[in-house]
């Protein structure tokens, strides 16, 4: 999404728990932010039970959390569950960084949309995510007004 | 009533939100939804928080929301922070700061970009104050983007405008002062525990008594407070003095004419642009007006010259 938009993807980066390892979100968050999305950052040692309700007061589109130490496989289904609990079903989840293989079977089926393993360029997380937004606004009725444009230089 | 208009009324959170982001993105049913609330607007108590960046605005925020809801109100909030001007993107951080009222229900945080705005909100930023009041929260508090000399739209849509304060600026902070030290009503000297906070307490104490000499001002005195908001030190004395000037508001006759005049504000605003967006989309279907917007891009005519033109020929 790089020309500008009147509608930008607005997606919430959170960890949770006790990891406390901060420079992957703090990258994703700024190549998401060059990408034109608004990214919400909502902290660390967060519990699902915080994400869920950020993301529901913030309408966001994307919930992205960080992972970087254990925890996941208990805590991430939790999240989903509470999401669709709480009418966030049509919110996109997904996870980035240190998801041992055998896990993601178990994470995907609880319904993680996408796990970007550790050493994952962030325009490709940028693309996937931009790719998965255009899709759903050409899905949603087209309901927004164009906005005014400059006139063209001629 | 649409569904999210009844449910918003009803107080939920999903469908508040919702409505908050049909508005952000212009969606037409935002406005569909607005105008179904409306009439339900006008109880809660609109206080903007401003002042320059590193002010610890989000921190002070984050204490006030702790004192309301101490005293029993449910309290909304809206925290306005830079979207880029190339890209649109943003990184919206002031929730961190707020963490501790995440699973209160009686809390409502909502992070904006400004979205290509200037004057420290975005254009949305009323719209998502009329749906928070709608929603029946009792205090809407907006915190601007830090905030330099002029950036002060926030003036003209909150009901009490604190202007946020600290030690340690350096010169910076005179250019400021002299910018926002007319428009405040309550002053909050946050950081008081650091070194400096005696002169710049004095310093702006003198202004405000300045100000305070001048006529009808003078029947509000901003009052100057120390803070040490990580601690939460003086929040209390903070939330007096926001409640004393919506009294004083309520008793003057003007809480209710200012919801006026934000309200004319914005349809002026409105006007202004779909006018000018409906002026230049006719001057460019046709070729003798399309070449006059064409000369303002090659430097021929003068803009201001150019507007008049066009003004005239299309009779207004």
């Amino acid at each position: 999404m790089t020309a500008k938009s009147s509608r930008p993807l607005r997606i919430l980066l959170a960890k949770l728990g006790l990891d406390t390892h901060t420079v992957g979100i703090t990258v994703v968050a700024h190549a998401l932010r060059e990408a034109g999305m608004e990214v919400i950052f909502a902290g660390l040692k967060q519990t699902p039970e915080m994400v869920v309700s950020a993301a529901i007061q913030e309408d966001v589109d994307v919930i992205g959390i960080s992972s970087l130490s254990a925890g996941h496989t208990r805590s991430l289904p939790r999240l989903a569950r509470l999401l669709r609990e709480q009418g966030g079903a049509d919110k996109l989840l997904i996870v980035g960084g240190v998801i041992p293989e055998e896990d993601q079977p178990l994470l995907e089926a609880a319904g993680v949309a996408r796990i970007f393993t550790m050493g994952t360029d962030t325009r490709e997380i940028a693309r996937y995510l931009n790719d998965w937004w255009l899709a759903r606004l050409a899905r949603a009725e087209p309901a927004t007004r164009t906005e005014p444009s400059a006139p063209p230089r001629q | 009533m649409t569904d999210i208009g009844c449910a918003l009324l009803a107080g939920q959170v999903a469908a508040g939100a919702r409505a908050i982001r049909w508005l952000d993105d212009q969606d037409p049913r935002g406005r569909e939804v607005l105008r179904e609330i409306f009439p339900h607007t006008g109880r809660a108590h609109l206080v903007g928080i401003t002042g320059p960046p590193g002010a610890g605005k989000s921190t002070l925020v984050d204490a006030l929301i702790g004192e309301q809801r101490a005293r029993g109100r449910r309290v909304g909030v809206i925290a306005v922070d830079p979207s880029s001007p190339f890209t649109g993107g943003a990184i919206l951080g002031d929730r961190v700061r707020m963490q501790r009222h995440a699973l209160d229900e009686g809390v409502f945080v909502r992070s904006m970009g400004t979205r290509g705005q200037a004057g420290g909100l975005s254009r949305s930023t009323y719209d998502a104050c009329l749906v928070l009041d709608a929603m029946g929260y009792d205090v809407v508090l907006v915190e601007t983007v830090g905030v330099g000399q002029d950036e002060i739209d926030i003036v003209s849509l909150a009901h009490t405008t604190v202007i946020v304060m600290v030690p340690g600026l350096g010169d910076e902070v005179q250019a400021i002062k002299a910018g926002l030290l007319e428009v405040g009503d309550v002053f909050l000297l946050n950081k008081a525990d650091r070194d400096g906070v005696e002169q710049v307490g004095r310093e702006l104490e003198l202004m405000l008594h300045l100000r305070g000499q001048d006529g009808e001002a003078a029947a509000w005195r901003p009052p100057l407070l120390r803070m040490v908001a990580t601690r939460g030190e003086g929040t209390g004395a903070a939330v007096d003095a926001l409640e004393a000037h919506a009294a004083h508001l309520r008793a003057s006759g003007q809480y209710q004419r200012q919801a006026g005049l934000r309200s004319y504000h914005q349809f002026t605003a409105t006007l202004r642009e779909a006018a000018t967006r409906r002026l230049l989309e006719r001057a460019l279907r046709h070729s003798a007006t399309a070449a006059l917007v064409a000369d303002v891009h090659d430097l021929k005519v003068d803009p201001y010259s150019a507007a008049e033109a066009l003004l005239a020929q299309t009779e207004l």
